[in-house]
This record gives structure tokens, sequence and C-alpha cells, in this order.
């Protein structure tokens, strides 16, 4: 059992960011959908990790556990909706490459 | 740095280690489950902070469920997607950099005025957490959720058809 120091924070958050960051490059470096759900649930796993510290504070801690609650079902949906979309993108498209995705968002 | 902080180091170096996993590896599969391995690590430091019921949401409903159809749709879908890496990415990098910097200084800032709770004084109480009607209403709220959830998915389905 470990009472939560500065030091603990640091680990915590700077573990958090990495996880993020390698989330976002590999976010962006995708050409494939699939590699996309991927890197966006390791997103998601970084946020959960930064919420660690939100427990270390006393009249926090179950509004802490209530938000790691609310977040976990909504990311769960989200991801849901998103591989129900990958599995229709190959129905359609007979392709699952980012690039065969020609509606919705700007055009680089 | 005691054994109790060099246990956390590990436990979040290691995520860290798969996370990289994810981005290194070419092939979908080993990818998903580099990125199950991560999340694993992540709900263990919620079990190294003796935060058991969050180290059970995790493992269950993201790693078990979402985890899991993850692997297998990365398992149908095995190829050798092409790179494409762009410079741009520095700029959400130095943003996200400078707020993590900003909660690590206010934190320790802010430590001092607080009281630091041991992880056994936390308890766990879903009714108690906020008022009955509110939790009444984040319950309603979150069937509505899957509800909707569902509904999107039954017309995406029916578009998707036609």
């Amino acid at each position: 059992m470990v009472a939560m120091d500065i030091i603990s924070v640091s680990i915590i958050y700077v573990a958090a960011f990495a996880i993020l960051l390698i989330g976002y490059l590999a976010a962006i470096s995708s050409k494939d959908a699939v590699r996309l759900l991927i890197s966006l649930e390791m997103m998601f796993g970084a946020i959960f990790m930064a919420l660690i510290p939100l427990f270390s504070v006393a009249h926090l801690a179950n509004t802490a556990f209530g938000i790691a609650l609310v977040t976990i079902f909504a990311s769960s949906g989200e991801l849901l909706i998103l591989i129900c979309a990958i599995t229709l993108l190959d129905l359609q498209k007979k392709d699952i490459h980012t690039s065969s995705i020609t509606i919705g968002g700007d055009e680089l | 740095m005691n054994a109790d902080m060099l246990l956390l180091s590990a436990l979040a170096g290691i995520a860290v280690v798969f996370a990289l996993g994810v981005l290194l590896s070419k092939d979908n599969f080993y990818s998903a489950l580099y990125m199950a391995a991560t999340l694993v690590f992540v709900a263990t430091v919620y079990a190294f902070f003796n935060l058991q019921p969050v180290f059970v949401l995790i493992l269950f409903v993201f790693v078990g469920a979402i985890g899991i159809v993850t692997v297998a749709l990365a398992a149908t879908y095995r190829s050798d997607p092409e790179r494409q890496i762009s410079r741009l990415w520095a700029v959400p990098v130095a943003i996200t950099a400078f707020f993590v910097s900003l909660a690590i200084a206010t934190y320790s800032y802010s430590a001092l005025n607080l009281q630091p709770v041991s992880s056994s004084a936390i308890e766990f109480e879903l009714m108690n957490f906020i008022p009955l009607t509110e939790y009444m209403l984040l319950v309603v709220f979150l069937i509505s959720l899957v509800v909707l959830l569902l509904l999107s998915v039954l017309k995406i389905s029916v578009g998707g058809r036609s």
C-alpha cells in the first residue's frame, strides 16, 4: 500500500503522457482503420492512467470512482461503434484503409 | 527510492514499452496484443494503489470485452500498412507536455495543503458518491446512452445495407 506522493504522481503522469503520445503517433501514422482503433484504445488507457492521482484527494475519491465508471463505459460504447463502423466500411468499400474514407473531415 | 517506487516505475515503464510495441509492430494482430498488454499494466497500476474496483472494471470491460473484439478484428484484417509520419504531430506534443508539466507543478504546490489519504481509507460506496436522485439520473443517463448506441448501430447497419 503506497501513499501517493509527488514522485508517484510524476511517474504516473509521465507514463500516461508517453502512452498518449505514442497513441497519437500511431493514430497519425496509421493508414489502416484497425490500427486507428488500436491507437484510440491506447489513448483511452493513457487517460485512465492520468485519472489515478484524483483518487489521492480524500474528498474526491468517490467522485473519481464515479468519473472512472462513466469514462470506462462511455469509451467502451464509442469503441464498439467504431468497430461496427469498420465492419461496415469493409462491407461497403471492400477496403479498410483510411484512404478509402472519402466522406467527413477536411481534405488535407 | 524505495521498493514501492521501484515497482511503480517498473509497472509504468513496462506499460510504455508495450505501447512502443504497438507503434513499432507492423502486424495489426501483434499491435492489438501489445495494446491489450499495455491496458493490463495500466490496470495493474490501479491495483498497485489498492483501487481494486477500477482494476476489475478496466480488466473486464476494457480489456476483456473491447480488447478481445479488437484482437479478433485485427487477426481478421492482418496487413502491413504503409507508414505516414508527419512532423506536425510535434505541435500537440508540445501542448500536451506543457499541460502535463502544469498539472505536476500544480499538484506539487497544492500537495502542501492537502491532507494525504491512504488507499485503505477510500471506501467505494456507489450509492453515496452522489445524492440518490443524481445517482438515479446517472443510471438513467447510462441506460439512455446504451439505447442511443444501439439505435446508432442499427441506423448505420440499415444505411450500410442500403
